[in-house]
């Protein structure tokens, strides 16, 4: 099975670095961060939750980019040009394909976030004397996110075109981060149980402002993210077994 | 060891249409059976729209059946399990084009579950056997059709599969090219693989396979041995030298007459041929063959669809 699953993965990782646009982001985003130090001036104490909290949004920012230019095209553009043939007549499971394909996504976007959490790291120690080592924690919370929103996007991409997906995929995560704004009400607060927030992963507060997150947090959170990808790549690999090629 | 008893492909009562909202039905294939034996080269012709590449895609799984049972060597061929032992060439491979020739064949090795150490050297292997060994290092986008036809004919190949199904292997491909190909599928034939060759090529078929199913319209309008379905019943064709008209004894029984590179080329009767050799030898003609008439697979080809889809119009 992982011997099917892993080869796909590592082609979209290999292909994912020949295009460039990782490079074009984390350029971009590495940019961003060495200009973090120049916004205005906070009160003392202030100045590296301040970094720390921008340093968060540019990964989310990051991380987000990665996903939708990946997650969007990368299936469509196998089905338009028919590479899919060829690996699926070899035995491979549409399953196998689908979670190969959110694999390869899904490691790019950890090195993507893993190097940029250096950078972070690296203008934190030079610019405030302090390593930031609870950066990793708000990178680890926004990696699984977008693993999620990944597995939504591909899922999305079994049928549809890059616009409706990014379109579509924007939509869940404004959703999944608008429980108390849209179920928050008197009226609707029964509903809160069953809507599918993406707040698990919002650690910005503990990260930014407070002391980290505890291990049991990030153990939950795992879960979270485990059942999230589970459920989307469920429903995209039903999806797909039902579609002519 | 294969069940000799178990066919290698088995397709039956394919049929598959196509919903779409606001639109008819559309079936594309209907009712298609094809058996094809183990260590023989099967050809599956049809006109363009015939229905070819949709039986050849429900038969690996690319497409869902409406209906149908496909087999391979025994196997579900549907379902991933079933398409182990089976190499595919798709009609005009696409290829991640910026990788090289080699970088796709490890990729299609892995795929195939080639162990590791083995990798290499199979790739090497095969794009050798497709002719490609200088050009494993070249980028993809800089292949020309053949060369892509050529490398999708290797990937094909990777595990030893029991199984080819090669849709349009000739393709954009040189003349050289394409003998290369018909030796290749002779090869395999002869190392106990099956073929099962979707072309439209029939110099192609009549060259290489034993027996040919031609689909018209999504139906199945023949199946069978080739020789027996080219030769025309009761009919002899006969060769002769050396005379530039027929002594009336054979003239008056001889059809389609035709003056071919210095020869007289007609056919007659399979019941006089006695005859018409005795009346040639007596004028001084000089026989040169004397074999069952046989049509093109050109001509029968035609006729058929012609046959075929006069019976499918309506009334």
């Amino acid at each position: 099975m992982m011997s099917r699953i892993w080869p796909i993965g590592v082609a979209v990782i290999t292909d994912s670095l020949r295009r460039k646009v990782v490079y074009v982001v984390l350029a971009f985003a590495a940019m961003l961060a060495l200009a973090i130090p120049s916004l205005p001036d906070y009160g003392l104490g202030v100045e590296g939750a301040v970094f720390r909290e921008v340093a968060l949004a540019l990964v989310y920012v990051t991380g987000l980019v990665i996903a939708l230019s990946l997650a969007a095209n990368r299936i469509p553009a196998e089905f338009e040009r028919r590479t899919v043939y060829n690996v699926l007549a070899k035995g491979v499971s549409r399953w196998e394909y689908l979670v190969g394909t959110w694999l390869g996504i899904f490691c790019v976007m950890a090195g993507t976030i893993a190097a940029f959490t250096v950078v972070e790291q690296v203008v934190g120690v030079v610019t405030y004397g302090d390593p930031m080592w609870q950066l990793w924690q708000g990178s680890l919370a926004v990696l699984l996110e977008m693993g999620v929103v990944t597995a939504f996007a591909a899922s999305v991409s079994t049928m549809a075109g890059p616009v409706v997906v990014v379109t579509a995929t924007l939509a869940v995560v404004f959703a999944g981060h608008s429980r108390s704004t849209l179920v928050g009400g008197e009226g609707a607060l029964a509903l809160s149980p069953f809507y599918p927030s993406f707040d698990a992963f919002n650690v910005v507060n503990p990260v930014a402002h407070g002391s980290g997150v505890p291990m049991l947090y990030l153990l939950s959170m795992i879960v979270v993210f485990v059942g999230f990808v589970g459920l989307f790549l469920s429903v995209g690999v039903l999806i797909l077994s039902r579609k002519d090629l | 060891m294969m069940d000799e008893n178990i066919a290698a492909i088995r397709v039956q009562g394919a049929q598959k249409t196509f919903k779409a909202p606001g639109r008819p039905l559309k079936v594309a294939v209907d009712d298609v059976s094809i058996s094809v034996q183990p260590a023989t080269i099967h050809g599956l012709l049809g006109p363009n729209g015939a229905g070819k590449t949709t039986t050849l895609k429900m038969l690996i799984g690319l497409v869902r059946p409406t209906a149908g049972v496909f087999e391979v060597l025994g196997l579900d061929s549907t379902r991933p399990g079933g398409r182990r032992e089976l190499g595919f060439l798709p009609e005009q491979p696409y290829f991640p084009m910026n990788l090289t020739a080699i970088q796709a064949m490890r990729f299609y090795a892995r795929l195939t579950g080639v162990p590791s150490r083995d990798i290499d050297d199979d790739s090497a292997a095969l794009l050798s056997r497709v002719g490609l060994e200088d050009a494993a290092r070249t980028e993809l986008a800089k292949f020309s059709r053949g060369m892509l036809q050529r490398l999708g004919i290797a990937q094909a190949l990777f595990g030893n599969p029991r199984v080819v199904i090669l849709d349009e292997p000739a393709s954009g491909l040189d003349p050289v090219g394409q003998r290369d190909v018909r030796n290749l599928m002779l090869e395999l034939r002869s190392d106990g693989v099956t073929v099962l060759l979707s072309s439209h090529q029939l110099s192609e078929v009549e060259a290489v396979c034993d027996r040919v199913s031609i689909v018209n319209r999504g139906r199945l309008a023949a199946e069978g041995d080739i020789n027996t379905l080219l030769n025309v019943s009761g009919k002899t064709s006969v060769r002769v030298a050396g005379l530039e008209s027929l002594p009336d004894a054979a003239l008056v029984l001889a059809e389609d007459i035709a003056l071919t590179g210095g020869m007289l080329v007609f056919s007659i009767p399979t019941g006089a041929t006695r005859a018409v050799v005795d009346a040639i030898d007596e004028s001084g003609g000089t026989i040169v063959s004397v074999m069952p008439k046989r049509d093109s697979l050109e001509d029968y080809f035609s006729r058929l669809l012609a046959m075929t889809s006069r019976e499918a119009m309506p009334s």
